[in-house]
């Protein structure tokens, strides 16, 4: 049996047990509600002060993804692998003429599609839906950015959830640890990292590089590189970088480096669930 | 399929579960493998699937196999004792597994039927709300359908109704004589139906192999209870190892070999004073049977 049909049927059991579990439908809602959310307060502030409402709204609704799309990815793969071994269900699937590789890429492919169908869906439709309704142009640019930086993202949380799945055994240990990485990914955002550094006088350099490894801080400055650089809206590393690189450089480094690093992390976990015990 | 495990050794931490185990479970063979919770029986067979990294070797057909199971696996199927309790509906479960060995969602519909369960009925139902039994055999169809060479149960008949499992056993006795079956059971009618040969594992150790009717007829219980209103009767059946038990009843556990030679001289003694009279085999294996038992 090829590698890819080994895939295709882990990831055809995957689906309908995603898909019987809710995971789409929830993610679907969730990023529904927000972007319904933004898009009123978004065309409601721009009547008021005169801004532009879509491109603000647009703004607002990826800025909260920036916080929400790790929560979901983690949550959606952080018990993936471990459970799968305590409840049996890798026993029985094993027990199959299915490779360690093909169980595992299957359900990566899954969880990616489980989470970023409803993005690429829910972040289109809500720019297109407002414009209709209220008559704004759609600021494509900035949708199809946002729809990348996201994307990638999700890529990156995926990966580390699954490596966290791979690698700790405990579900409950697990968990933990997911909201954890999560809480590091959004406090080391640069204005985060200016308080700690005030407080504990870290080096500026070792601020601004937790801040630049940071995936989330990343993807922040992508999509903010689209807008005016300034400090205030940036913070001091987005600022520097700004400077430095660029909108193009920061957009390829808020897609580039979350896909490096999801993809490093994959390949990692891969690699161990290859090598280590299953049960 | 000739399977040889060559000094096979499995430890975590510092719990040593498998110590070098040599077994040779030829094709078309029948064994059971047997022995106390935590003995071994599931690292042995984990192992044998692929799923654990042990010291020594898995030989299949004269070629040691490592970890990655890719030939092996289309010729192995396996029943575990619980099955996952996977929220995909039972059609898209039978479709994945039956699919990866070429196999249809009737085929396996057949087997279930056979072991009276309506497959289709119950196919968009989630398969973690069918019971215990329902899922049971649901793996057992798959398994018996796959056409594998090598069956592998474990506790394959645990939560089946008597029915079912007659028609399990009957099912597996007609697969054909070059298919070999692995079987891990507590029960005793399962290895009188399905097995020619039992290996006992303790503490991570062979301590006894040979013939299923060997072990059985030295390690099988039988149970014989007396019911009597004499007390000359009582008397007897008390010197003889009987215990009293409710409204006059009195019952012996004894080795499955001694059974007749009893009943033969309780009829000789007893003649005309007993009201009532039982002897029937233990379902399952003795803790003892399983605990003590020389080395191989």
């Amino acid at each position: 049996m090829t590698l890819r049909r080994e895939v295709a049927a882990v990831a055809r059991l995957d689906l309908a047990e995603v898909l019987r579990s809710r995971w789409l439908v929830f993610c679907l809602c969730v990023h529904g509600a927000l972007a319904a959310t933004f898009v009123l307060v978004g065309l409601r502030e721009s009547g008021i002060i005169g801004f532009t409402g879509m491109g603000r709204a647009l703004m607002s609704w990826t800025h909260a993804l920036l916080f929400l799309l790790p929560l979901l990815a983690l949550s959606a793969t952080g018990q993936v692998v471990n459970a799968a071994r305590d409840d049996g269900t890798l026993e029985l699937l094993l027990a199959n003429p299915v490779s360690r590789t093909g169980w595992f890429v299957g359900t990566s492919l899954v969880r990616v599609l489980a989470l970023v169908a409803p993005l690429l869906v829910a972040m289109p439709a809500m720019a297109i839906a407002g414009s209709l309704a209220f008559g704004q142009p759609v600021p494509w640019d900035f949708v199809w950015r946002g729809v990348a930086v996201s994307t990638s993202l999700l890529l990156c949380f995926v990966a580390l959830g699954l490596c966290i799945s791979t690698f700790v055994r405990n579900q409950a240990k697990a968990l933990m640890l997911t909201i954890l990485v999560w809480v590091a990914g959004v406090a080391l955002i640069d204005f985060g990292l200016i308080g700690v550094m005030l407080q504990w006088e870290l080096p500026p350099s070792a601020v601004f590089t937790l801040a630049m490894l940071n995936p989330v801080q990343c993807a922040r400055l992508a999509l903010l590189s689209a807008a005016q650089p300034e400090l205030a809206t940036f913070g001091p590393v987005g600022f520097f970088l700004a400077n430095r690189v660029g909108a193009d450089g920061l957009l390829a480094i808020g897609i580039g480096w979350p896909l490096l690093l999801g993809a490093t992390a994959w390949a990692w976990s891969l690699a161990m669930f290859k090598r280590r015990d299953l049960v | 399929m000739r399977v040889e495990l060559r000094s096979l050794g499995k430890r975590f931490g510092k719990v040593v579960a498998l110590r070098d185990v040599v077994l040779d479970l030829p094709a078309g063979g029948r064994t059971a493998l047997i022995g106390p919770n935590g003995s071994g029986k599931s690292t042995l067979v984990r192992l044998l699937m692929g799923m654990l990294d042990g010291d020594g070797d898995v030989v299949v057909d004269g070629t040691a196999v490592g970890m990655d199971r890719r030939a092996l696996a289309p010729k192995v199927a396996y029943v575990p004792q619980i099955a996952p309790r996977l929220a995909a509906p039972v059609r898209d479960v039978v479709r994945a597994a039956a699919g990866l060995r070429g196999r249809t969602f009737a085929q396996v519909a057949e087997l279930a039927a056979a072991l009276h369960l309506d497959l289709q009925g119950v196919a968009r139902q989630p398969f973690r709300t069918l019971s215990g039994g329902q899922r049971q055999k649901v793996l057992a169809a798959l398994a018996l359908s796959s056409g594998a060479e090598f069956l592998l149960l474990d506790e394959p008949t645990a939560s089946m109704d008597p029915r079912s499992r007659l028609e399990f056993f009957r099912l597996v006795e007609a697969l054909p004589a070059s298919t070999s079956v692995l079987l891990c059971s507590h029960r005793l009618d399962e290895i009188r139906r399905l097995v020619d040969r039992v290996v006992v594992l303790a503490e991570g150790v062979i301590t006894w192999q040979g013939t299923a009717d060997a072990w059985l007829q030295e390690h099988a219980e039988a149970t014989i209870e007396v019911r009597t209103d004499s007390d000359v009767a009582s008397a007897w059946l008390q010197a003889r190892g009987f215990l009293p038990g409710a409204t006059g009843w009195w019952n012996k556990a004894l080795p499955v070999h001694e059974r007749a030679h009893l009943l033969a001289e309780i009829g000789r003694n007893l003649n005309g004073q007993v009201r009532d009279l039982m002897a029937r085999d233990s379902e399952r294996v003795a803790p003892e049977a399983t605990e003590r038992g020389e080395r191989s």
